[in-house]
C-alpha cells in the first residue's frame, strides 16, 4: 500500500471517530463514563506524527472540547496538548503496535486528560477523588475498549508504516 | 505516516509544545468576557456542522427511547392542567377583590441539551436553541422537575447555560411556606464526591425541617418565583449565633437531563447574571 493511500486512510478513520462521536455517542450512551471518541481519533493521529505537531493537534482538540464545555475555559487545551505531546513520545518509548499497548496508551491517555481538566478547574478534592478514582478509569476503561474495538475493525486503516 | 524511528526530538517539536502550553495557559487566564464570546465564535462557525450532526442525534434518541416516558408526562400534565382554567379564574377573582396587578408571565423555550465528554460538563451545558428563539442571556434555565441554571452565552445556533453544580452560580430561594429566605448556592464542601447545593444566610431563629423543599423566591429579578430548587436534607454548618447553613439535595441532575425549558420573561431589560 502506498503511503499516500495509508494517509488517506488514517484521516478517513479520523473522520469517521468525529461523526462516531458527535452522532452515534449521543444515540446510544452519552453519560460520565462513555467512550471519548475525538480523544481516541486524538490519540491514534499522535502517535504516528512528530511531538510538536501532536501538541498542536492536542490544542485544536482541547479548543474544541473547551468550546463547547466552557467551565473553565483552557483546560481542556491544557490537558489534551500535554496528552497528545507525551502520546507522541511515547511512540519513541515503546512501538504502540501491540493491540494491548495501544488500548493501555488510550486508556492512560483518557485519565491524564481528565485529572488534568479536573486540577486546572479547580475541582474541590472530594470530586477530584471521585473523578480521579471512579469516573476517570470508567471513562478510560470505555475509550479503550472502544479503540480496541475500532483497531480490531480497521486494523489497516490504523496500522503503523514506518517509512525507509 | 510515522518517521523512521530514532531521531532525536528536534528543538522545534519542544518550540511548538512550549508554544501550545502558553497559550492554553493563557486561554486559562482569560477572563469570562474574553473567553465566553471566543467560545461562541468559534461555535458558531468551525464546529457548526458537527453540533448540527448531534442535535440530529439527540432528536433520534429522543423520539425513540424517550417517547414513551414524555407521552406518560404529556398524559400527567394534561390531567393536571384540566384543573387550571377553574383556579386561574379563582385567582383573578381573588386579586381582583384584593386590588393586587395581574400575575406576570412567562413563556419557555424548549431546548435539547447536548452532552459533552468532558469531566467538567456538569457545570455548563450545551443547548441546541439559540438566539434565534428568544433566548437571551439571564434567562432561566429549568427542567419539569425544577431549576437547572442560568444561560450564560447566545449564539446565532447554540446556548450555554450555567448549571447550579458551577461555583459561581447563585439563586435567592425561599422555603416553599415563604416563612424563610436564603441564598442557594454549590457546597464548597471539599470532601464531597459529589457537588450539592447549600442554603446559605438564614437566620438562626428560623429552622427549616429537613425534606423542606426550597423553591426561587422571586427576588433580583432572574429567576420566578417558585420554580423548586432542591430539598433539605440537613444542617451543614453552623455560625453560632447569627446563621445556619442547609444542605440541599437538587432537584436536577444537569448530568442527566436530556431537555429543558429556557424560561423568557415577557418583557424587561437584559438582565446581567
Amino acid at each position: 500500500m502506498s503511503p499516500r493511500r495509508g494517509d488517506g486512510r488514517l484521516y478517513l478513520g479520523f473522520v469517521l471517530l468525529i461523526a462516531l462521536h458527535f452522532y452515534v455517542r449521543p444515540r446510544l450512551w452519552d453519560g460520565r463514563a462513555a467512550p471519548d471518541f475525538l480523544l481516541l481519533a486524538l490519540m491514534l493521529v499522535v502517535i504516528r506524527t512528530r511531538p510538536g505537531v501532536a501538541a498542536v493537534a492536542g490544542l485544536v482538540v482541547g479548543l474544541v472540547n473547551d468550546v463547547l464545555t466552557p467551565a473553565s475555559f483552557g483546560a481542556g487545551m491544557l490537558a489534551h496538548t500535554i496528552v497528545a505531546y507525551l502520546a507522541a513520545w511515547g511512540r519513541a518509548v515503546f512501538f504502540p503496535d501491540n493491540l494491548l499497548v495501544n488500548a493501555g496508551l488510550f486508556a492512560g491517555g483518557v485519565w491524564l486528560r481528565n485529572a488534568i481538566v479536573l486540577l486546572a478547574s479547580g475541582t474541590p478534592g472530594g470530586q477530584l477523588a471521585a473523578g480521579l478514582l471512579v469516573w476517570a478509569p470508567l471513562q478510560a476503561l470505555s475509550t479503550a475498549v472502544a479503540g480496541l474495538g475500532l483497531l480490531l475493525l480497521f486494523r489497516d486503516w490504523f496500522a503503523i508504516r514506518i517509512e525507509a | 505516516m510515522i518517521r523512521s524511528p530514532g531521531r532525536v526530538t528536534s528543538r522545534s517539536d519542544t518550540l511548538l509544545f512550549s508554544a501550545c502550553l502558553l497559550l492554553a495557559v493563557g486561554a486559562i487566564a482569560l477572563p469570562n468576557r474574553w473567553s465566553l464570546p471566543l467560545a461562541t465564535g468559534v461555535r458558531e462557525t468551525a464546529l457548526l456542522p458537527l453540533l448540527w450532526l448531534q442535535e440530529r442525534a439527540e432528536e433520534g434518541r429522543t423520539s425513540r427511547a424517550r417517547f414513551q416516558a414524555i407521552q406518560a408526562q404529556r398524559d400527567s400534565a394534561v390531567v393536571a392542567a384540566a384543573a387550571l382554567p377553574a383556579l386561574e379564574i379563582e385567582n383573578q377573582r381573588l386579586r381582583a377583590l384584593l386590588g393586587l396587578r395581574d400575575r406576570s408571565g412567562f413563556t419557555t423555550v424548549p431546548a435539547e441539551v447536548l452532552h459533552q465528554a468532558a469531566p467538567t460538563e456538569g457545570r455548563t451545558l450545551l443547548l441546541g436553541v439559540g438566539r434565534g428563539t428568544g433566548a437571551r442571556i439571564g434567562d432561566p434555565v429549568m427542567a419539569p422537575e425544577g431549576l437547572v441554571g442560568v444561560v450564560l452565552s447566545v449564539g446565532k445556533q447554540s446556548t450555554i447555560a450555567m448549571t447550579w453544580a458551577h461555583p459561581d452560580f447563585r439563586v435567592s430561594a425561599v422555603s416553599e411556606d415563604g416563612s424563610v429566605l436564603g441564598i442557594v448556592a454549590p457546597s464548597q464542601n471539599t470532601e464531597a464526591s459529589e457537588a450539592f447545593l447549600e442554603f446559605r444566610g438564614v437566620a438562626y431563629r428560623d429552622t427549616v425541617a429537613t425534606g423542606t423543599l426550597v423553591v426561587t423566591s422571586g427576588l433580583g429579578g432572574v429567576f420566578p418565583k417558585g420554580i423548586p430548587v432542591g430539598r433539605v436534607a440537613g444542617i451543614r454548618a453552623e455560625q453560632l449565633g447569627w446563621e445556619r447553613v442547609y444542605r440541599l439535595m437538587p432537584m436536577v441532575n444537569p448530568g442527566h437531563v436530556g431537555h429543558v425549558l429556557i424560561v423568557r420573561a415577557p418583557s424587561g431589560p437584559e438582565p446581567v447574571p
